[in-house]
């Protein structure tokens, strides 16, 4: 086989996390592609964790939807994740026999998996290395041993995990992974997980998570100064940058809250220097008048939104694409910043550079909205190359300008040339108060008229930046596919899925949600009759954006689900299919009555 | 903004550079214009040039005041000129950086900000205009009016006790803490350029008299007559616990001048950056860095 998911579940302590990082360790080394997600319950200490594995010949485009394997030291933990884990008969079930529960008593609802194989691991661990802790080490042997992976690959993570522990800890979990490997190699499992060999040439390959890549691409794109406060599932871009950007002369400013975070990368910015903050959505709520303040001054500042569960509090640790209104419409006033959205690790990392880019082009604040699936899984990618990057810079006046600098000067494109301080003769008055093209405050009407033109004429270029949307499938079929962040692996996926089963389909990713690019979309819509907008929120916030801007196909329909149901190919290519029949009912997940009357 | 830089090394500068073309919004008679010009005397006395000066503000009357000089200005949101200030100054430590606004922009809106730019040792120059109440919106309690102000919003009475802001900034640790009067512009001019010139957080309020919505019996001519001179009744400003004693009688007393300045500064936020930033680089070229423990700040001038 070449493809294979493996899910994990115990309670906090088993170390299911962390046999999920050793074990993305030993199939990098080997040469497969994989993607690791985890799952936590709300506890910080304790509680049930849990995660998914998924490895593969070919770059892994989503974390994927029933599980090959599923690992269980404890019934209740693994329940407890539900559909984030699901089993079908098809799973082989692996489980410690600990838990009491046989054949006769499984907890699935009347399924019958039809491998099933209790192992005694806590007593191994406890026999082996003397305590129950060492149960992750037994796990690592019997996967090692089931899915012929090199046990040298995960001995070396192993060392690497119990270097500081001590050699006794070292010993006795290496005597624990060797009686995992000897039970797997004396039961051969009913079902054969052996993966193939890659099909690329072995390279070498990095893991990391969206959050990393994003605090890599902020360096990669100049990026000196960092304003934020920590906040799930973002804090981790705050940490990574500061580990680094020290080096580059810049500074990361743990703030006394979001406010003063976004604050003060805006005074950066006004400095001139590449500026960024980065949250969640409860943050962004807060940052909102400062992003009013930088698209009123024209400044360029980088916003980072990694989404999560909301409103409010809502589920901090789970993932969803609701916070794509406020990215948009969440500023007083005439305003219109760009919002875009990564669909990978990798992918984060050009797009961060790019999300700068269009800040400094265009004077203007940037979201960069990312997702909590992205942002925390980890994925082995092949290295990202800074050196084929181009970096734009802010359009600073010119000696002659300097003159007599008129920093709001009303141009054909909107963008005036932008000077900081220390600039000698660029002096001039930054206003949140409307202002002249002196930057004088103002309340004239016709003066505020041709202002609002000219912060919104600069963005009409990015109505056709084509580069900014991946297309896939027959441009000439009739039947349209759009996801976005991470759903679009997903989508990527089906669409595959139900070409290679001979129906024709069109798949849009769209990176750059705002403004509505209007000539991509018209050219994508132009051959439809049919489209499907898939993503993860209740009311399926794109599909309305979209229907707000462009005119859409006869049968544009949403298949949104609110966040934390997880969604999988299996599940898009049932509704791609339904969409391609004809007479196809309204279907919503989820979808309040009051919002779509059925 | 067209600004006449004129200032230069060598050249002396005088208070006329660092005023702008703009005329002020403020009404006749209000502290404001004495703060203004105290301020022009104080920069021209510092003789920094207006390019290298970012004047950062919030909104209300006195955060219009970026506007009136020939420096960078700033003129921000409600609240928030502190943490902005703290972004332009890490970026780019060879500013100057002055920040400016309201007792309700610095002790309502933002006085979450206050505390941290103190413990940050953030080396700004913090102007409050305290006029003890909400005056561009016509005349509201302030976070700083007395008990029982009658305001627009308070017809029958305010019922909170006043933020004092100078036992508030002397107790999160300022290294720097003054006040002056808009009536005694000499005075005042010199406390804006010690403030100036002390290496780390300075603020500075000034009592400066609201004349559409504020008290009749506290405007710029009566308070000329009740200033009490620190200097004059031998106050030590080294001296924090006989300050903090002072400056308790904050709303009673209107004394003027420095009630503390911390003879020993201890190291400024950019400083202690600054040599973060140069260890990180030596490591990374593979140099053994040299530290000094001392502060680096650079006199700015």
């Amino acid at each position: 086989m070449n493809d294979l998911i493996i899910g994990m579940a115990g309670s906090g302590g088993d170390g299911i996390i962390s046999a999920g990082e050793s074990l993305i360790g030993a199939v990098a080394a080997e040469g497969y592609y994989g993607m690791l997600t985890k799952s936590y319950g709300p506890q910080i200490r304790g509680g049930e964790s849990s995660c998914r594995l998924r490895v593969s010949t070919l770059p892994v485009l989503n974390p994927g939807g029933s599980l090959d394997v599923a690992v269980i030291l404890d019934w209740d933990d693994f329940l407890r994740f539900g559909s984030e884990l699901p089993v079908t008969e098809d799973t082989v079930i692996i489980f410690d026999l600990k838990s009491g529960v046989d054949r006769t008593s499984l907890p699935l609802n009347a399924l019958w998996p039809k491998v099933l194989c209790g192992v005694p691991l806590e007593d191994m661990a406890i026999e082996t290395a003397g305590v129950q802790q060492a149960k992750n080490s037994v796990i690592l042997g019997l996967l090692a041993g089931w899915l012929g992976l090199s046990p040298d690959n995960l001995l070396v993570g192993l060392r690497k995990k119990f270097a500081r522990k001590g050699d006794e800890v070292l010993a006795g979990n290496e005597r624990a992974f060797a009686a995992g490997l000897g039970h797997a190699r004396v039961n051969p499992l009913g079902r054969n997980l052996r993966l193939d060999r890659p099909a690329t040439p072995l390279k070498q390959r990095i893991i990391a998570d969206g959050n990393e890549l994003c605090a890599k691409g902020a360096i990669a794109a100049g990026c000196t100064f960092f304003g934020g406060y920590p906040i799930t599932p973002a804090t981790e871009i705050m940490q990574h940058l500061q580990t680094d950007i020290w080096e580059h002369g810049g500074v990361v400013l743990q703030a006394e809250d979001e406010i003063a975070g976004v604050g003060a990368a805006l005074g950066a910015s006004f400095a001139g220097k590449k500026a960024m903050t980065a949250t969640s959505g409860p943050g962004l709520s807060l940052k909102t008048e400062m992003l009013g303040l930088a698209s009123v001054t024209e400044l360029p500042l980088v916003c980072v939104d990694v989404q999560r569960g909301g409103p409010s509090t809502g589920m901090p640790t789970k993932c969803e694409q609701a916070d794509l209104f406020a990215a948009v419409f969440s500023a007083h006033g005439d305003t219109v910043r760009p919002v875009l959205a990564p669909t990978t690790v990798a992918d984060t990392y050009g797009l961060t550079v790019e999300a700068f880019n269009l800040a400094e082009q265009y004077q203007t604040p940037v979201i960069l909205l990312s997702d909590q699936d992205i942002a925390q899984r980890k994925e082995i990618i092949d290295p990202v190359d800074p050196s084929r990057l181009s970096l734009v810079n802010r359009l600073e006046p010119t000696a002659a300008e300097l003159q007599d600098y008129t920093r709001f000067r009303l141009t054909s494109s909107g963008i005036s040339p932008l000077s900081h301080p220390g600039m000698k003769g660029g002096n001039y008055l930054a206003a949140g108060i409307e202002h002249d093209e002196h930057g004088a405050p103002t309340a004239n009407g016709e003066i505020h008229g041709e202002m609002n033109h000219k912060r919104l004429v600069k963005f009409l270029p990015l109505r056709g930046r084509h580069d900014l949307f991946v297309m896939e499938g027959n441009p000439d079929s009739p039947l349209g596919i759009i996801a976005w962040g991470s759903v679009a692996g997903i989508a990527q996926e089906a669409l595959r899925i139900v070409r290679a089963e001979g129906l024709d389909a069109r798949l849009m990713i769209p990176k750059l949600l705002y403004p509505i690019a209007e000539e991509v979309f018209a050219d994508f819509f132009a051959p439809l009759t049919r489209c499907i907008v898939f993503e993860q929120s209740h009311q399926g916030q794109l599909y309305r954006l979209i229907r707000m801007w462009v005119n859409v196909p006869p049968q544009f329909e949403s298949y949104a689900r609110s966040g934390a149901n997880p969604l999988s190919p299996e599940d898009f290519v049932s509704q791609i299919r339904k969409l391609s029949r004809a007479g196809l009912r309204k279907e919503h997940a989820d979808r309040a009555d009051f919002l779509n009357p059925l | 903004m067209i600004s006449t830089d004129a200032t230069c090394a060598g050249t002396a500068a005088t208070p006329k550079d660092f005023k702008s073309p703009l005329k002020p919004i403020w009404c006749p008679g209000c502290g404001d214009y004495g703060v203004l010009n105290a301020l022009y005397r104080a920069l021209a006395a510092i003789g920094r040039p207006p390019h290298e000066i970012a004047f950062v503000s919030g909104i209300g009357c006195s955060s219009r005041i970026p506007g009136y000089t020939t420096a960078y200005g700033f003129n921000t949101v409600h609240g928030r000129a502190l943490p902005i200030a703290q972004g332009i100054k890490l970026a780019n430590p060879e500013l100057l950086v002055l920040v400016a606004g309201g007792d309700g922009d610095g002790f309502s809106i933002g006085g979450g900000h206050v505390p941290h730019a103190i413990r940050r040792n953030a080396d700004l120059t913090y102007i409050v205009m305290d006029n003890q109440v909400y005056g561009l919106t016509k005349g509201q309690v302030s976070p700083t009016s007395p008990r029982g102000t009658r305001a627009r919003s308070s017809v029958y009475g305010s019922m909170e006790s006043p933020v004092n802001p100078l036992l508030y900034t002397l107790a999160y640790g300022a290294g720097f803490v003054a006040q002056g009067i808009p009536g005694d512009m000499d005075g005042l001019a010199a406390i804006i350029e010690e403030g100036i010139r002390y290496p780390g957080f300075a603020f500075i309020n000034v009592q400066s008299p609201c004349v559409s919505f504020g008290e009749p019996d506290n405007q710029v001519k009566v308070q000329r007559t009740r200033m009490r001179k620190l200097a004059a009744e031998g106050h030590d400003p080294s001296n924090r616990l006989r300050a903090i004693e002072l400056a308790q009688d904050y709303g009673q007393e209107l004394y003027t001048g420095v009630f503390y300045r911390n003879p020993n500064p201890p190291p400024t936020h950019g400083s202690q950056i600054k040599a973060l930033q140069d260890e990180r680089k030596a490591l990374k070229a593979g140099v053994t860095p040299t530290l000094s423990a001392s502060d680096t700040h650079p006199t700015c001038c």
